[in-house]
């Protein structure tokens, strides 16, 4: 989307009216949580709302308690490793899956909106260099082997919680094996590990 | 597996009567059996195999399937699965062996008594099968980790493989005889695995091509 300054003004009003809840997500948040949101993606089955790091924590918990929206279920974090580009420094986005299914349950919802499933994505953009993003375990509880799962493999660092272990490998496994940078180690406790052809 | 079995009995081990060789009179061959202690035992070890029960991923599933009604392993008395490795003298690593659970693996192997076997089932546990190249996390074979007596291909292997798989394990013990298979220590060393290691050796046949791992 190329003009990203006032989302609102570019989205068509049949898409608000196909999707009235990302709709007024969208303006809540602009509401609330002032210069939270960097880019917008409103078309599509899964919208996106891209907001920066310190304002997180707001925005979740905005999404989560406003009773138009209610976003009650945080369906999984993941991280996108982007290579640098010619002008800047390589990130992570991190991406939160929330889905509202108060909203889904509600017997209007249907007959309002084309699209069956209020699903939305938030993207937070972090400097690989720096990955850290706030935690969001005591907003979703849910949320708490997800983080671990990208510390495991993608190397981001959630910030605010108590201990952040990994979940799948060994807590003395090398490095974070998702990351593009991450080599294979020569053995393993002794077993040796066999790299494929050109890595 | 077919070839196998009149080998056996051709071996002299069995306990079947030979005849124009026998010393004994007709009509003691009717009521007399002649062997060797080794034999028997080896006799009863690979009619009553124990496995372990447990199962690492998808090849687990054929693993339940075979020990079930339609296929039945325990036709071949292997087919009392025991929730414990002191009670099991065979180990079917069913499913992908991760890095993490190579320790595991490991320690369950050595809590067996000995005699003990492994077999390898599916792809993965023989050299870590589609995840060989960039698996990260997939041990490249399990015959890093413990000494295998079979391999079984397949991706899982079908029941009637995991079958044929015990048949060939239940012939090469009473061949070699349980006691002899080697341990892991000349197993990995290489080339020649358990000859001149065994303590009975002299009671085990001659082995011709049946170096294990």
């Amino acid at each position: 989307m190329a003009d990203t300054s006032d989302p609102m003004a570019n989205a068509p009003a049949e898409l608000a009216a196909a999707d009235p809840v990302t709709a007024a997500a969208l303006a809540a948040i602009r509401a609330a949580v002032p210069d939270a949101v960097v880019e917008v993606e409103m078309g599509g089955k899964h919208p996106w709302i891209g907001v920066t790091p310190q304002s997180l924590r707001a925005v979740c918990r905005l999404l989560r308690d406003d009773p138009a929206l209610r976003y009650d279920c945080c369906h999984l974090i993941s991280g996108v490793e982007w290579p640098a580009p010619a002008d800047g420094e390589a990130q992570i986005d991190v991406v939160y899956h929330l889905a509202s299914y108060v909203v889904r349950q509600d017997p209007s919802y249907r007959t309002r909106a084309e699209k069956n499933d209020p699903f939305l994505a938030l993207k937070v953009a972090v400097p690989l260099a720096k990955p850290e993003v706030p935690t969001v375990m005591d907003i979703w509880v849910g949320a708490d082997w997800h983080e671990r799962e990208t510390w495991d493999l993608m190397g981001v660092r959630f910030t605010g919680r108590a201990e952040l272990p990994r979940i799948l490998l060994p807590e003395d496994w090398p490095g974070h094996p998702l990351r593009k940078d991450w080599e294979y180690p020569a053995s393993y406790h002794g077993v040796p590990i066999i790299p494929p052809e050109g890595m | 597996m077919p070839d196998d079995a009149p080998q056996v009995l051709a071996r002299g081990h069995s306990p079947s009567i030979i005849p124009g060789e026998s010393l004994l009179d007709p009509e003691l061959q009717q009521s007399v059996i002649l062997t060797k202690v080794q034999w028997v035992k080896d006799w009863g070890r690979r009619h009553a195999l124990w496995p372990m029960a447990f199962g690492l991923a998808c090849c687990a599933m054929e693993m339940m399937a075979t020990a079930a009604t339609k296929y039945d392993l325990d036709r071949f008395g292997a087919g009392v699965f025991r929730a414990s490795p002191r009670q099991s003298d065979l180990m079917i690593v069913a499913g992908t062996l991760s890095h993490k659970m190579a320790p595991r693996l490991r320690r369950l192997w050595e809590q067996m008594p000995d005699p003990k076997y492994v077999i390898a089932m599916g792809a993965c546990v023989i050299g870590g099968g589609p995840y060989s190249r960039f698996g990260y996390h997939v041990v490249q074979g399990v015959d890093l980790i413990v000494p295998v007596d079979i391999y079984l291909p397949g991706c899982p292997p079908r029941p009637e493989a995991l079958i044929d798989a015990i048949r060939k394990l239940q012939f090469r013990i009473q061949e070699r005889g349980g006691d002899t298979l080697p341990d892991l220590a000349t197993a990995t060393d290489g080339d020649d695995g358990h000859a001149g290691a065994n303590d009975s050796g002299a009671e085990a046949p001659e082995g011709e091509g049946t170096s294990a791992a």
